[in-house]
């Protein structure tokens, strides 16, 4: 009778018993939050005015897309640390994705030590780098001048210019093992016969990876790229440590723009404001995401 | 095929000779290059240790001294007294370690749900792409008022009632997949001597499946750990994590003192060395949904 009580009968509350805990706390400390915010930015709550507020409907919504030059200057200069950041990622993690499955000894060994930067926290690997560009104790200038590279000690974040390119090589240091991870996993999902067959063929090393590895690498490059551009696109601790939005703010990410607007300005509902504009961007990107995998899905099937 | 035939032997061992030259040439450069990607990925790891060991005259000199000739430990002793390091070490550790507890006991009951009873599988997964997706920033200026009317900054059940949620969904993920190898009949053997579901859970499936377990709290010990948004905004002076200890090292501008921020780093990857080698087999898979960052 017992066993037949266990199969039979499905207590239909109780999956919803095990979930609870994890479905209440989500609802309390995501889904609250984001429809708090929501209606926050629907008025014009400043901190550092006082605590009353009251409703101003899409006001903060148009000055964010129309009258915010320094939200509009973030969102440019995120694509500007963003895009080389994406193709030297690309390109390097492709690289040492090659070279790692051509190693037959140690390779566990090196895979794990070229991927611990990708596991240390964009706070750490930025403070890493802001000590190595320092200009009198920095380990850059120092060897630079030692090996008659350079002759003067060497502002890294002097200039605009400057200053980009030290955030995209920090952004590059810390995540082209990412990319070298997925790109090794998907180059060992290859079938090793492929290759035995083209070799057979005559074909040449470079015409296996031309027509084998690349084709069948293809969708994998593209779903490491995405998982990069989204995450890019939330820069922050890096820009925190590294330059703290300087020169001006000419490495100001929109994400670090809404943290001053919050933080440093206390204009609370013109935050929220500007972050429900960053969720949409970013949902875009996830809606893309979402269509390419479904592609994915579908070619593979 | 007829001239292959006709080769003379000598010609043929020339070519061998020459094929396993360029083998050779090969595999030299194939090191080669992962060792320049190696001083260029670990170098800075390198420097900052060498440096958090430096005497304080070490500093000075040029040329730069870039092994220290007598290491000593005098940085670490000033960042845990002068910097209250000690204070904010724990604080990390106890926060990432209360976190790590609670996302495990919060998400294994969900995750047998999903795995035993197909309960919202296809809902976890769109749950799981949002808020992996889900930009913190637009979490943390809600969270922020929510917290000061609460009076929950400054606390660490703020910080680790944050940390517990945004980590749920992922331990969710990754303990489906595990629960899913597990058999079924084991469980429903213990179930048929009398053991109610959640004690076959906790007292049968559990032990069975603790390397997994293993596996998510490591990640989530390392994402909480990492995280720095929230901390820097949640926390007050007596509970700063390690993350927001370094940032206080920047006001110095580009010379700043040295010798204490670069052992604060130290202290601040460590962990991250450790689980690199302990959890090679699911760095694609932690890093691709997110596990190392909060």
């Amino acid at each position: 009778m017992r066993l037949f009580a266990l199969t039979v009968k499905r207590k239909r509350w109780e999956p919803w018993a095990f979930a609870s805990p994890s479905l209440a706390l989500i609802a309390l400390v995501i889904i609250f939050p984001l429809a708090y915010s929501f209606w926050l930015s629907l008025n014009n709550f400043d901190l550092s005015v006082g605590a009353e507020y009251e409703f101003v409907g899409a006001k903060n919504y148009q000055e964010v897309l129309f009258r915010d030059p320094r939200f509009m200057g973030s969102v440019w200069n995120t694509a500007v640390i963003i895009a080389p950041s994406l193709v030297l990622e690309l390109i390097l993690g492709l690289g040492l994705a090659l070279l790692l499955s051509r190693v037959a000894r140690g390779r566990p060994i090196i895979t794990a030590l070229l991927a611990i930067p990708a596991m240390v926290s964009p706070v750490m690997a930025a403070m890493a780098w802001r000590m190595m560009f320092g200009v009198k104790y920095g380990a850059i200038n120092n060897l630079g001048l030692q090996l008659g590279l350079i002759d003067v000690y060497f502002d890294w974040f002097a200039s605009t210019a400057l200053a980009l390119m030290s955030v995209v090589l920090v952004e590059v240091w810390h995540n082209t093992p990412f990319m070298m991870l997925v790109l090794l996993a998907g180059i060992q999902s290859i079938p090793q016969e492929l290759y035995d067959a083209a070799k057979a063929d005559g074909a040449r090393p470079w015409q296996s990876f031309w027509s084998i590895t690349l084709p069948l690498l293809k969708f994998t490059m593209v779903v490491g790229v995405m998982i990069r551009l989204i995450d890019l696109t939330k820069l922050f601790g890096l820009i925190f440590v590294l330059t703290y939005g300087g020169p001006g703010s000419s490495t100001e990410t929109v994400a670090f723009t809404t943290y001053l607007a919050g933080f440093k300005d206390f204009r609370m509902s013109y935050a929220a404001a500007l972050s429900y504009v960053i969720v949409g961007g970013v949902l875009v990107l996830t809606l893309l995401f979402m269509w390419i995998q479904r592609l994915r899905e579908a070619r593979t099937a | 095929m007829a001239i292959a035939v006709e080769r003379r032997p000598q010609v043929v061992a020339r070519r061998r000779n020459r094929r396993r030259a360029q083998r050779g040439v090969a595999h030299l450069l194939t090191y080669l290059g992962l060792l320049v990607a190696l001083v260029f990925f670990l170098g800075p790891f390198f420097w900052i240790v060498t440096t958090s060991l430096k005497g304080n005259e070490d500093f000075f000199t040029f040329p730069p001294v870039w092994i220290p000739p007598e290491p000593s430990l005098s940085h670490y002793a000033a960042l845990f007294t002068r910097s209250s390091g000690a204070r904010y070490f724990t604080n990390s550790l106890v926060i990432s370690s209360l976190s790590m507890f609670a996302a495990l006991v919060v998400s294994l009951p969900t995750a047998y749900a999903i795995a035993r009873w197909r309960f919202g599988g296809g809902l976890l997964s769109t749950v799981l792409l949002v808020l992996r997706m889900l930009p913190a920033i637009a979490l943390i200026i809600p969270i922020y008022i929510m917290y000061k009317m609460l009076g929950l900054t400054n606390s660490y059940l703020g910080l680790v009632l944050v940390y517990t949620v945004l980590y749920v969904p992922f331990a969710v993920w990754l303990l489906v997949g595990f629960l899913r190898e597990f058999p079924m009949e084991i469980e429903e053997a213990a179930m048929i001597d009398g053991c109610s579901r959640l004690r076959a859970l906790i007292q049968v499936i559990v032990p069975i499946i603790a390397p997994g377990m293993a596996v998510v709290a490591l990640f989530a010990f390392i994402a909480t750990w990492n995280e720095f948004l929230f901390a820097v905004v949640l926390t007050g002076i007596e509970t700063k994590t390690m993350m927001v200890l370094v940032t206080s090292f920047t006001s110095g501008g580009t010379d700043m003192f040295y010798g204490e921020a670069s052992a604060s780093v130290v202290l601040g990857v460590l962990p991250a060395f450790a689980v690199a080698f302990m959890l090679q087999r699911y760095l694609v898979k932690g890093l691709a949904l997110g596990g190392t960052k909060g």
